[in-house]
């Protein structure tokens, strides 16, 4: 019979100021307020009461019975509780320190880092997060989950090279073709723990959902699921803001929690925390993880955060901020995953899934986050070295940047920096092309956005795409080469 | 190589080109213009300027143009393969049949002419070459298994001799972030009305007759649908007369940029063909994340996969209603299908892909 290994995923982002708009007046140190909505100490508090302190407190009452799980809380919604509510913080703290519950890395800031080509910041966020742990609760995790468990084999060899003993990622199909989720695999060398997708989400998602023939799910229907399946382990992994946020109290959720336990050991299923199922069995094969899968939505891959052009733009502009980032508090709280789910554009299930999730529409999300890295970057250029060059490759707000046209209008192609600029050049139709050369519209945007008289004066008369091209190109390494 | 502005053979061959050298290979590109050679990220472009009386002695004597500056090329350093591009330069292929050659073809003499066979001297002439182009070359590629069916079938080209190496796509060339809305109105069509587009040279092959037929019937069912018909062709007169009480706009031809707008704007694609050996329009049209309704043949039958991705009709104007009519009526489930594929379009249809598919029928040349 297979033991249960049960997590609970524990987030809050900062969320971004609805009504932001660049004021610079605003001084340095209120900047955090103006970036970021208050409406987030009102979220917070609301899921406090919801889930955080009634989840808590019935989980410390379950653990001294037996019942064993792990927890990977966020960088900054640690720093929200010190903020907001210190209680909740000493909740978790005792349950922290529980010798049945186990703490999990994850990155400090619920990044998107992982994405980035280079993994420094990556590595530099999940040390952070190490020390939080050490700092608050005295344990170092030696089990990984990455953001929403994104996962590849990058990033397994970087969690192995920073001496993690195991890694979350989630069952995917398509990566794990016959074999079950249900066992100990190893990828790039370091044990990977497999979430089962389908014992997860019917909690997860299908709880409280009546059209769902199994409707209502008790604690004993799904004890008896975990204990008729094969395998060494199943690993359970769940949003901790399931009990209460987003199934309510009146769902019976917590009733389901209070009741799982003894259901589980009537049936002699054992519970397992994931360091133990690491030293305890041993992998049974190896996966070779090449595209990045995710848990999230229908797709399993990264197309929550990065899947449409909108969410492309937004994170290669954060990615290159990393030059600007003389505040780097204030660049990371830019990296976290949930701005990037806010500006999804989905269908279907998932599309509700993401919509309730968010507190604006997916447009709106974009140009206020684009308005925010704008305004974040040129603050940043005063206390550069290089100041022209900074200022030419800076990244613009939606005002500024350069909307791409035919005689008849808009063609829907924005680029938001001289990156993209040159990156969309290769894309647009000639026409589009022929028609802004002739009225000199990129020279002009070019002196007046940009600031850069040089490189305008170079592209005046060009008329060949790869022409323009190549002069871009070659004037935009330059600049960036005097910012490494 | 060689590349004809025709349909989207010249952009598949200058993507194929171009993704190869990023492979890491070294590619030399012959074609015709009037322009001094170049090099354009990484690719070599050699042109020739021919002459001729008429098609066949114009491609003949572009290829001899060709072969000239291949020959040039060839020394001290030899190419290892040589991949050629429907009958154009099958002369080439002819002076240049001991290497290791590659055919592909985008289409068929027979198919371009509605699956018929013609009786005339071009038609005999150019299937001709195709047949010779087919049993010479030492590897032929289609790039559908429809296509393939059609060359087997025609011209005798053996199973195990030829590949099936599809068209690619560039997505971003064709999803943009426009305004539906405002795109319909600079059409004179209120924001909220259903747009209908067909893009595609009006001839029988096609089908835009058959499009505007269905019309007629989907007026019946919701009296708010537009349709655009853009491209131009020797139809267009009988089509503009047939469409006379019908809420159809021929915008004619238009530039790139305005179909990028239009492909964005419009709720369905209608690809109503009689033969289609690929169906470009049906990657544009997914890579602009739309649905698309297109008949069941070649290789718009191979690619989509009904109501998983879009919509397959019969090639007639009852079923063409029927599935533009679900489509107006159930916009979520047609951007749901449209967004599949594009999702199917990342996974099959980018180039690198699909030219390390090419890469290996290459390989097969000299096993």
């Amino acid at each position: 019979m297979p033991h249960i290994c049960i997590g609970f995923e524990v987030h809050q982002p900062y969320r971004l100021n609805r009504m932001f708009s660049p004021d610079s007046k605003v001084k340095k140190k209120d900047l955090f307020d103006h970036y970021f909505d208050s409406l987030n100490r009102e979220i917070l508090l609301r899921v406090v009461d919801k889930c955080y302190d009634p989840a808590t407190k019935l989980i410390l009452e379950k653990l001294d019975e037996g019942f064993a799980c792990s927890f990977s809380m966020s960088g900054i919604l640690i720093e929200q509780l010190e903020k907001w509510s210190r209680d909740t913080l000493s909740l978790f703290e005792e349950v922290a320190r529980h010798k049945n519950t186990e703490m999990i890395g994850q990155t400090y800031y619920h990044s998107i880092a992982s994405c980035f080509a280079d993994k420094t910041e990556f590595r530099e966020q999940v040390t952070l997060h190490s020390e939080l742990m050490h700092d608050l609760f005295g344990v170092r995790p030696t089990i990984f989950e990455n953001t929403e468990f994104t996962f590849n084999n990058d990033v397994a060899a970087t969690i192995r090279d920073m001496g993690f003993a195991g890694i979350f990622t989630e069952g995917v199909d398509r990566i794990l073709g016959w074999r079950s989720p249900n066992h100990l695999y190893t990828c790039r060398d370091i044990p990977v723990l497999l979430r089962n997708t389908k014992l997860s989400d019917d909690i997860a998602f299908r709880f409280a959902n009546r059209t769902w023939d199994r409707y209502p799910l008790t604690a004993d229907t799904y004890a008896h699921w975990i204990a008729s399946s094969s395998g060494d382990i199943i690993n359970v992994f769940l949003d901790y803001e399931t009990f209460g946020e987003h199934f309510w109290q009146e769902t019976g959720i917590f009733d389901f929690l209070r009741a799982l336990p003894e259901e589980l050991s009537k049936r002699d299923v054992g519970m397992i925390l994931p360091s133990q199922v690491v030293s305890r069995y041993s992998p049974v094969g190896d996966i070779d993880v090449r595209e990045t899968i995710s848990w999230a939505d229908l797709e399993k891959d990264t197309s929550a955060w990065m899947g449409n052009d909108r969410q492309q733009t937004a994170f290669q502009a954060v990615q290159s901020a990393r030059a600007y980032a003389v505040n780097k508090p204030l660049w990371r709280y830019l990296q976290t995953s949930d701005h990037f789910y806010y500006m999804a554009s989905k269908y279907g299930t998932c599309g509700e899934v993401h919509i309730y999730f968010s507190h604006h529409e997916a447009e709106d999300a974009f140009q206020t986050y684009m308005n925010v890295i704008a305004d974040y970057e040129s603050r940043n250029i005063r206390n550069m070295k290089n100041r022209k060059s900074a200022k030419i490759l800076r990244t613009l707000s939606p005002e500024q940047a350069f909307h791409f046209a035919c005689p008849t209008g808009f063609i829907g192609h924005t680029a938001y920096n001289l990156d993209q600029f040159e990156e969309l050049l290769c894309f647009i139709p000639p026409d589009s092309l022929n028609y802004h050369q002739e009225r000199g519209d990129f020279a002009r945007w070019i002196t007046d956005v940009l600031d850069d008289p040089e490189l305008a004066e170079r592209i005046g008369g060009l008329t060949e795409r790869h022409d323009l091209l190549s002069v871009i190109q070659e004037r935009r390494e330059l600049l960036w080469s005097h910012l490494k | 190589m060689y590349a004809e502005r025709v349909g989207g053979l010249a952009r598949a061959a200058t993507h194929l080109a171009e993704t190869l050298v990023t492979q890491g290979h070294d590619v030399h590109f012959f074609t015709r213009g009037a322009i001094p050679d170049q090099t354009i990220k990484g690719v070599s472009y050699h042109y020739c300027q021919p002459s001729g009386k008429n098609i066949v002695e114009y491609c003949d004597s572009m290829s001899a143009s060709m072969v000239d500056q291949f020959k040039r090329c060839d020394t001290p350093r030899r190419f290892d393969f040589l991949h050629f591009h429907d009958w154009h330069p099958v002369q080439a292929l002819h002076h240049l049949q001991d290497r290791n050659t590659i055919l592909t073809f985008h289409s068929t003499e027979y198919g371009r002419f509605g699956n018929q066979f013609g009786d005339w001297w071009e038609f005999k002439e150019i299937s001709g070459k195709e047949w010779y182009g087919g049993l010479i070359a030492k590897r032929v590629t289609a790039v559908s298994a429809t296509l393939k069916k059609e060359v087997m079938w025609l011209y005798n080209v053996p199973d195990e001799k030829c590949d099936v190496v599809p068209n690619g796509v560039v997505p971003r060339e064709f999803r943009a972030a426009v305004d539906p809305g405002e795109v319909k109105r600079s059409y004179g069509i209120h924001p909220c009305a259903p747009l209908i587009l067909f893009i595609g040279r009006l001839v029988y092959q096609k089908g835009p007759d058959l499009l505007i037929e269905a019309i007629r019937k989907v007026c019946q069912h919701r009296w708010d649908a537009q349709v655009v018909v853009a491209g131009e062709g020797g139809m267009r007169q009988f089509l503009e007369e047939r469409a006379k009480n019908l809420p159809v706009n021929f915008v004619g031809y238009i530039p790139d940029s305005e179909y990028v707008r239009l492909l964005n704007a419009a709720d369905i694609i209608v690809i109503p063909s009689r033969n289609e050996p690929f169906g470009l329009v049906l990657l544009e049209a997914w890579s602009a994340e739309k649905c698309v309704v297109a008949s069941n043949v070649g290789g718009l039958s191979e690619n989509i996969d009904s109501f998983e991705n879009g919509i397959k009709v019969d090639v007639d104007p009852e079923s063409l209603a029927w599935g533009i009519n679900m489509m107006i009526d159930e916009p979520e489930t047609a951007g749901a299908l449209g967004k599949r594929g594009r999702i199917k379009v990342d996974r099959l249809f980018l180039w690198d892909p699909i030219v390390r598919g090419l890469t290996d029928t290459y390989a097969r040349t000299v096993a």
